[in-house]
């Protein structure tokens, strides 16, 4: 009898979506744990999808996963995230020179946020920086990019807008995914010459494979065993895992998530 | 991360002082360079004067595939200094083996030339006999990292290709380059008499439409050649740089007087069935052996007899580049015809099979005789065209002596070598 195939659903943010999971599809069938996706455009049409069965395992931001806890009406379960996502970080950037020795200084000045529904650029940062003594919703002039919604920042696409923002003198400070900026430094890209790093936030979790408790886990932990058996150094793999960013990928579990369950529900997303 | 951690109790395998310099600025590549030298799992404790780039090293670490372990402040005599503790990860950058260690330098020559057949003769890894068809484009002496495209190339082996003298003419080649716009006195083609110009103009026009087929020759079967044979793909680039060259000075000799000629269809036609041969050596012999060896006697004739100096310039130089063509194709064709005498018959064949296409043409254009009477005549007096007439005659026994010198020189027996000389194309390439 041939393994049952399990349907992975995750989201197109990106045309390279296609190929990544081209591979990986390849990839698990070749490992005994056939695999098919199907591709949303956004990752509320996937929480609901996941949540009535149509897919067995989610590729979840971490605003979809605490989404989907909330109304999954079970428990549900991380099979794994990548390296990258163990240790996240927002950063919170200024001009050269305009900078700050603690956030609270940001008090009655502009600070430029992502999208309303990305974990990194606007939900944690509000988070972390009320825990620094900084209410931003309230003592802050906030300047919001609220560009592809339903992508929970994963294009980017806002995240630029918050840098382009502060180097044009439009807001007085950014927040940003700590892997954006690192990946425009790595390239020198001129958007960031003139902007400096003043506040990094403690590392949380970002995106996972989420499924729900009634998947059988024996199916469920042989596709972990293969996701985790991925190996960067295989040359048919390299170029996909460079794709997805990923370079290792690490078994999941729910603490890292404490910090955007809690901003969630305070900042009004899972009523 | 906030730079306010405690320092560790333990050293750190290696430390980096970063200084002020930032990401951006030279400080990535700083880390890298260290990072490579050392083992996974080791740690590096990088010091920075500054908070952004403490700030920023933990995204670096995960973005190249390490891990930011902690970070805290230490002060001395300068201030105030930042330092992360990262650990180095276990992917390797590129997928390939170790690079092996240095070698002797290669081998110059008078102190500091350093010669392809050197090169070719003493890269290591060397070029090999025969290359698999997926061979990515990798430099002679390169460590090919593993999962690139696959490519298909079909001339795969180096036999097939190959001539002995292959280097040396393409050293030649690239010691001989000439420019048609500056090394032509293109002043000295100006006035000539009408019918003289007409007559030139029609044998350049000629002329420039053949060179047209021994650049699309060799530019064909380039693409073909498998990358690691890299001395082939150097001489046929040599061949091809030359024909663009002839092409080029033929063309502005045909127009610099002023006149025009026919690009005539028998020309056409004769070309057209030298492009079709799709067997490098088969072509070899076809362009190299008889076509451009044929042309070598012809150019040779309108330098000796040219009215001009321009004309007779172009076609000096020329000579001297078809020359090394001719060379190849002779040794070429000879070697293959020793490492497998079932060549010859392929080769024959192929010969054979060209005049068949060109069962219609059944001698030089009259168009180009008279043009060449008229050329070397350098006038439509009786006495000069009588003498002009002559030297055409001339330069016809004096093509197929030659072509049979050739043929000969190729490896092909007495009688075979008439036999593929009168099978040659009247059009002469």
């Amino acid at each position: 009898m041939s393994a049952p195939i399990l349907v992975v659903g995750a989201v197109a943010y990106h045309e390279r979506v296609v190929p990544i999971w081209e591979v990986f599809r390849e990839y698990f069938t070749a490992k005994g744990v056939p695999v098919d996706y199907v591709l949303f455009s956004n990752y509320e049409r996937q929480v609901e999808a996941f949540v009535s069965g149509r897919i067995d395992i989610g590729w979840n931001t971490n605003t979809a996963y605490v989404r989907v806890r909330h109304v999954a009406g079970q428990p549900v379960r991380t099979l794994g995230m990548r390296d990258v996502d163990s240790d996240w970080a927002t950063l919170v950037v200024t001009r050269k020179g305009e900078g700050f020795e603690k956030p609270s200084e940001l008090a009655g000045k502009r600070l430029a946020l992502g999208s309303r529904d990305s974990g990194h650029a606007a939900i944690l940062p509000l988070y972390y920086l009320a825990g620094e003594g900084l209410d931003a919703a309230t003592d802050c002039d906030l300047v919001r990019f609220d560009t592809d919604l339903g992508k929970h920042g994963d294009t980017g696409d806002s995240e630029l807008r918050v840098l382009r923002a502060v180097a044009a003198g439009d807001a007085d400070a950014g927040a940003v995914g700590a892997p954006l900026w690192a990946s425009l430094k790595g390239k020198a890209d001129p958007m960031v010459n003139g902007l400096q790093v003043q506040w990094r936030s403690e590392a949380y979790y970002h995106c996972n494979f989420t499924v729900l408790d009634s998947l059988d886990s024996e199916v469920s932990g042989r596709w972990k065993q293969a996701l985790l058996e991925m190996d960067y150094n295989d040359p048919a793999l390299r170029n996909a895992m460079d794709l997805e960013g990923v370079r290792k990928w690490l078994p999941g579990n729910e603490q890292g998530y404490a910090t955007l369950i809690e901003a969630m529900a305070q900042q009004g997303y899972l009523e | 991360m906030s730079a306010s951690g405690s320092p560790p109790t333990k050293p750190a395998t290696r430390v980096v002082d970063a200084g002020n310099i930032e990401f951006g600025d030279g400080l990535e590549i700083l880390l890298s360079t260290v990072f490579q030298a050392a083992e996974p799992g080791q740690t590096i404790d990088v010091t920075t004067a500054s908070r952004a780039t403490a700030l920023e090293l933990p995204g670096w670490a995960r973005s190249t595939g390490h891990h930011a372990e902690r970070d805290w402040k230490e002060h001395n005599g300068n201030g105030q200094r930042f330092v992360v503790r990262l650990r180095r990860g276990d992917v390797v950058p590129v997928l390939g083996p170790d690079l092996p260690p240095p070698s002797d330098p290669m081998p110059l020559r008078l102190g500091s030339q350093f010669h392809t057949t050197d090169l070719i003769s003493a890269a290591p890894g060397g070029i090999p006999s025969s290359a698999q068809p997926n061979h990515g484009l990798v430099p002679l002496g390169a460590i090919p990292e593993t999962g690139g495209p696959d490519y298909a190339w079909r001339l795969n082996t180096h036999d097939d290709l190959w001539a002995e003298e292959l280097t040396d003419l393409t050293e030649r080649a690239s010691s001989s380059q000439w420019d048609a716009t500056t090394d032509i006195p293109w002043n000295e083609a100006i006035g000539l008499p009408e019918e003289v110009e007409r007559a030139v103009a029609q044998v350049m026009t000629f002329i420039a439409s053949n060179e047209y087929v021994a650049l699309y020759v060799p530019a064909k079967f380039l693409p073909q050649v498998n990358p690691a044979f890299v001395d082939v793909l150097m001489w046929l680039a040599s061949h091809i740089n030359d024909e663009a060259r002839h092409v080029e000075v033929f063309t502005k000799r045909a127009l610099v007087g002023g006149q025009r000629g026919y690009a005539l269809a028998a020309t056409q036609l004769s070309l057209h069935s030298l492009l079709q041969e799709d067997d490098f050596s088969s072509a070899s012999l076809l362009l190299n052996v008889l076509g451009e060896g044929t042309f070598i006697d012809l150019l040779g004739f309108v330098a000796r007899n040219a009215p001009d100096a321009a004309t007779a310039a172009c076609a000096r130089l020329a000579h001297r580049d078809e020359q090394r063509h001719v060379h190849f194709g002779i040794s070429h064709v000879r070697r293959s015809q020793k490492l497998d005498p079932d060549s010859t018959r392929q080769l024959i064949a192929a010969v054979e099979a060209r005049a068949a296409r060109l069962a219609t043409l059944t001698g030089l254009s009259p168009v180009l005789l008279e043009s060449l009477t008229v050329l070397a005549s350098g006038s439509v007096s009786a006495a000069a065209l009588r003498q002009g007439a002559g030297a055409v005659k001339e330069l016809t026994k004096l093509m197929e002596t030659n072509r049979i010198r050739r043929l000969r020189a190729a490896g092909f027996d007495k009688e075979t070598s008439h036999y593929l000389s009168e099978l040659h194309t009247p059009n002469l390439m």
